[in-house]
């Protein structure tokens, strides 16, 4: 895993990207993703053994479910920071989506395709606001969704009076309910189909290597012809949309749109929102972006926390325990890549 | 020193209910789950293992959820269950939230009780067993306004989260009691649940206003807390004050006079009912069709867990107080609100 | 690589001015005579604990980096300064030093596992966050330590002329002994080159190891000391400080001119920023 903050610089102070391979003769042992897979079969090994009830039907069943909500928050964050932004209002962005979606169903009494289809387009709005200011502004995104994490929470509060709305049709909480084959929950399938749309984005649009490009050189974008800013408004608008997408996903979840599902100004989200990309590989500094490891990052910190819970271990102790095994993980990982780069080498 | 106070609970308790143990293990696993870390639940520990050993059950286990997050919650339930826990006493983190997972629990056959505060109806939660918070607000109020003597009866009111349903409940009783006195609250400061930005909110305000406020009310805990560390540090006590709950600074406050008297909620009530109910349920009990619940503002299945207001006299035997309200409720409990075959 | 963020906020009075307007607007909208004596007390109050938890972020945004664990790193100190006080009634100096120690001890490991692994620091600290957290949560159970001793009390809620804190003082010395290391002591310039250009930092002869791992401990140290403080103004050893330190230890010292790549930082302007 590349697990740097900020890339090598060259002299001029430039990105270099990353130094050494390029993709095509990147040893596929050698990535993230095959990382990430390793650790997922070590760990889910592990449990299976330590643990009773790990791979229950009812127990994969759960693990799918909070797995794909975190996978689609380390996205919606994702997106955002392969351009080297941030958007720490991701949980607040959600919340509003959320509940702008619970209003229109519950008191405007809108069919639920369209009020969907309106909290996803509200999720982009805000994410617009974000980008654009950020943007036009010149501020880092970091100082604006600071700003604007307050500001749109705190208008969903006043708006809402924090009340929460519960009057959704049954279809809602039976899709957060449904066990495909026993054991499988539907989200799952939402948030990969989300991971399938970002790859397609990436790989084989223009706008897509052009949101690549931005992110690793925006002087050299720039000069290369692409507009720079629009495509950082574009980059913020994905976000919100997916973030508002988890938050959709969490109501399924919850059955009701609620005020906290995020916690206070959404900050709930925001670690989960960066661990996903980066223990894929994501550079915090932009230019680089992997769907596939943001996926697989935020799936092994969902099962690690699942797998600690069956194992019992002191409870109150259990936060120390995820930390020492991420630790662990990573570790392992850099363990894993050195002894292949010897090899390799010799 | 709370250990302490747990096993003095337990002690008269149990001597109080006087069950022995002669039941035979039974297959019961029962977990008592709150909404996050907080002291307030500490005495839920002690009271299920007590339950557990007073009703034979094969374990009644305090679990906490490692932050205030209701998707921590939820997994954390979500996995007691795949660990075989079949009964749940439940503080829900969000009232309506937290639905579908008593839904869930409930349609796999383990019985669910809503503890120190209430699912939202209609859920598939058993009943709720809590504090009535606006008529513990209400009392307290009434309580404050006894002490207060000037012609001018000005009050402030601090309290919790904003997004906690039950402090617009508290906001609403404490205006009521007070314009039933003619007094009048001066200033609501809320969402004030964490130590730091409560301590700055509290301390800003008095610092400009204390000359403006006769009366303190404050119902919740850490608010309750940094106001009784104010009122010390003003130190003419002049403004009284009722607090809520019975954190370790407001008892030393109250019996230092700086705080009137503190609004005891049941915790160790909450915790060793709603086990012995949990265990009940499963083997056979149902509730009464025409129980006697009350009504709050979240569920029409509300049970009090009874709220008492403590001064300076009884201080000291406030332990004393909680246990009285437990063994009242819970003498009667059985035969109010369930059938057992 | 900085862009067009960097030459925005290169001038460093623009940050803090607009922190400090929308702090004034903010507070003095939630109370209007915010700007009394008395006020100014609570204010400085705040001030000085903030202040320490915008330096603690400060030095590790200089060599580049960030750390997540500056909130668990001062809420395990706290409770552990306030701890030994409550269950072994050891004296309240002592008490302070073992948790100071704790707390650079803390970010050597922090600043070790970044400088030998390569890893980032951003999941080191992560990772470790959860740890220092877990290590309270287990001590305490929630539970907060009540029984601290009345000199630390009384220190935290005194104030020299009735206006300016005793907890203020710290963080003065701290800011400008900062100062001081940043411009005036070659680790000072090590830190900043470190995360100006890493690269060229080496070229130079600077050891990056040792200086990430002096940075954290200092980073460490702080967060430590600024725990304390919250024991002392709060009166007792709340599990939950810390809690919330994360966003608030990144906006004072980017709002003051900091830049999130490293080697630029401001002590007065995140000072202002807190």
């Amino acid at each position: 895993m590349s697990y740097s903050d900020v890339p090598a610089k060259g002299p001029s102070g430039d990105i270099v990207g990353k130094p050494r391979r390029n993709a095509t003769e990147t040893r596929f042992y050698l990535t993230n993703e095959f990382g990430l897979i390793a650790l997922i079969v070590v760990f889910a090994l592990g449990f299976k053994f330590t643990t009773e009830g790990f791979f229950s039907a009812f127990n994969l069943f759960t693990l799918g479910r909070i797995a794909a909500v975190n996978i689609m928050i380390g996205l919606a964050m994702m997106v955002v920071v392969m351009t080297g932004g941030l958007n720490l209002a991701v949980g607040a962005i959600g919340v509003c989506a959320a509940m702008t979606c619970g209003y229109l169903i519950e008191v405007v009494g809108l069919p639920w395709p369209l009020a969907i289809l309106s909290a996803v387009a509200l999720g982009a709005l805000l994410g617009f606001i974000n980008g654009w200011t950020s943007v036009r502004t010149g501020l880092h995104s970091f100082i604006i969704t600071l700003a604007t994490m307050s500001i749109f929470f705190g208008v969903m509060i006043f708006l809402t009076r924090a009340e929460s709305y519960r009057a959704l049709p049954p279809v809602f909480a039976a899709f957060g309910r449904i066990k495909l084959l026993g054991f499988f929950s539907p989200l799952l399938l939402v948030s990969l189909m989300a991971a399938l749309v970002l790859g397609y984005l990436y790989n084989l649009t223009a706008v897509g290597r052009e949101m690549l490009a931005a992110g690793a050189k925006p002087e050299a974008a720039e000069m290369s012809g692409i507009n720079v800013g629009r495509i950082f408004i574009y980059c913020h608008m994905l976000s919100g949309a997916l973030a508002a997408c988890a938050a959709l996903m969490l109501v399924a979840r919850n059955g009701a749109a609620i005020p906290s599902m995020a916690g206070q100004l959404g900050q709930d989200w925001l670690l989960i929102a960066f661990l996903g990309p980066v223990l894929g590989g994501t550079l915090l500094a932009g230019g680089k972006a992997s769907v596939l490891g943001t996926c697989l990052g935020a799936f092994l910190v969902t099962m690690l926390t699942s797998g600690l819970l069956l194992l019992q271990l002191g409870d109150f102790w259990i936060q120390s325990f995820l930390g020492l095994l991420l630790l662990a993980a990573v570790l392992m990982d850099k363990t894993r890549r050195t002894f292949l780069a010897r090899r390799n080498m010799a | 020193m709370s250990n302490y106070l747990r096993r003095v609970l337990a002690i008269g308790l149990l001597s109080a209910i006087g069950v022995g143990s002669a039941f035979a293990a039974g297959d019961s696993k029962i977990a008592l789950v709150p909404g996050g870390p907080h002291p307030y639940f500490a005495a839920w520990e002690q009271a299920g293992k007590d339950a557990a050993k007073d009703f034979g059950l094969a374990a009644a286990d305090y679990k906490v959820p490692q932050k205030w997050e209701l998707s921590q919650q939820n997994q954390l339930l979500e996995s007691l269950l795949t660990q075989g826990y079949n009964g749940f006493l439940i503080f829900p983190g969000d009232p309506v939230g937290s639905v579908s997972t008593v839904d869930e629990l409930v349609s796999n056959g383990a019985p669910v009780i809503g503890g120190a505060g209430c699912f939202k109806d209609p859920s598939s939660a058993t009943f709720c067993l809590g504090t009535d918070t606006g008529n513990s607000a209400y009392i307290g109020t009434k309580e404050l306004l006894k002490t207060l003597t000037g012609t001018k009866k000005r009050i402030a009111h601090f309290t919790g989260f904003l997004v906690d349903p039950n402090t617009q409940l508290r906001i609403d009783a404490v205006k009521k009691a007070a314009e039933e006195e003619g007094a009048t609250v001066v200033q609501v400061i809320a969402d004030i649940d964490a130590p730091e930005p409560a301590e700055e909110k509290i301390n800003a305000y008095l610092a400009a206003h204390a000359n403006d406020v006769d009366g303190i009310i404050t119902t919740a805990w850490v608010p309750a807390v940094v106001a009784s560390n104010a009122v010390r540090k003003i130190g003419d006590k002049r403004i009284k004050m009722v607090a809520i709950d019975h954190d370790q600074v407001v008892l030393k406050a109250i019996k230092d006079g700086f705080v009137n008297g503190t609004m005891l909620q049941n915790p160790y009530g909450q915790g060793y009912i709603g086990t012995f109910v949990l265990d009940k349920l499963r083997s056979g009990c149902a509730v009464k069709t025409d129980a006697p619940f009350k009504k709050n503002a979240l569920t029409d299945k509300f049970i009090d867990s009874g709220t008492v207001y403590v001064a300076a006299d009884k201080i000291d035997t406030y332990v004393d107080a909680m246990r009285d309200t437990t063994k009242k409720l819970f003498e009667t409990f059985q035969a109010t609100y369930l059938t057992c075959k | 690589m900085n862009g067009s963020f960097a030459n925005a906020v290169r001038s460093d009075w623009f940050g803090p001015l607009l922190v400090t307007i929308v702090a004034v607007a903010i507070v003095g909208g939630f109370n209007p005579s915010f700007l009394s004596p008395l006020n100014i007390q609570v204010l400085l109050l705040a001030i000085a604990v903030n202040g320490l938890i915008a330096f603690s972020q400060m030095l590790i945004i200089a060599i580049g980096q960030m750390n997540l664990s500056v909130g668990a790193i001062g809420g395990l100190c706290a409770i552990v300064f306030a701890g030994m006080m409550d269950a072994w009634h050891v004296p309240a100096s002592l008490a302070a030093l073992t948790a100071l120690s704790l707390g650079v001890i803390c970010g050597v490991i922090n600043g070790f596992l970044i400088a030998r692994t390569g890893i980032s620091a951003f999941v080191i600290t992560l990772a470790s966050l959860s740890v220092y957290k877990g290590i309270n949560l287990g001590i305490t159970h929630a539970q907060p330590f009540y029984d601290i001793s009345d000199g630390v009390k009384s220190i935290g809620q005194g104030a020299i002329f009735g206006i300016i804190p005793w907890l203020m003082l710290p963080t003065m010395a701290v800011g400008l002994a900062l100062w001081f290391m940043l411009n005036r002591q070659p680790i000072g310039r090590f830190i900043l080159a470190v995360g100006g250009n890493q690269h060229a930092a080496e070229l130079s002869g600077i050891s990056i190891a040792n200086t990430v791992v002096i940075a954290h401990a200092l980073s460490g140290f702080l967060a430590a000391l600024a725990g304390l403080l919250l024991v002392a103004r709060l009166q007792m050893g709340q599990p939950t400080i810390g809690d919330d330190w994360l966003i608030l230890s990144f906006a004072a010292p980017v709002i003051g001119g900091a830049v999130l790549a490293g080697g630029h930082v401001s002590v007065p302007a995140t000072l202002l920023g807190g």
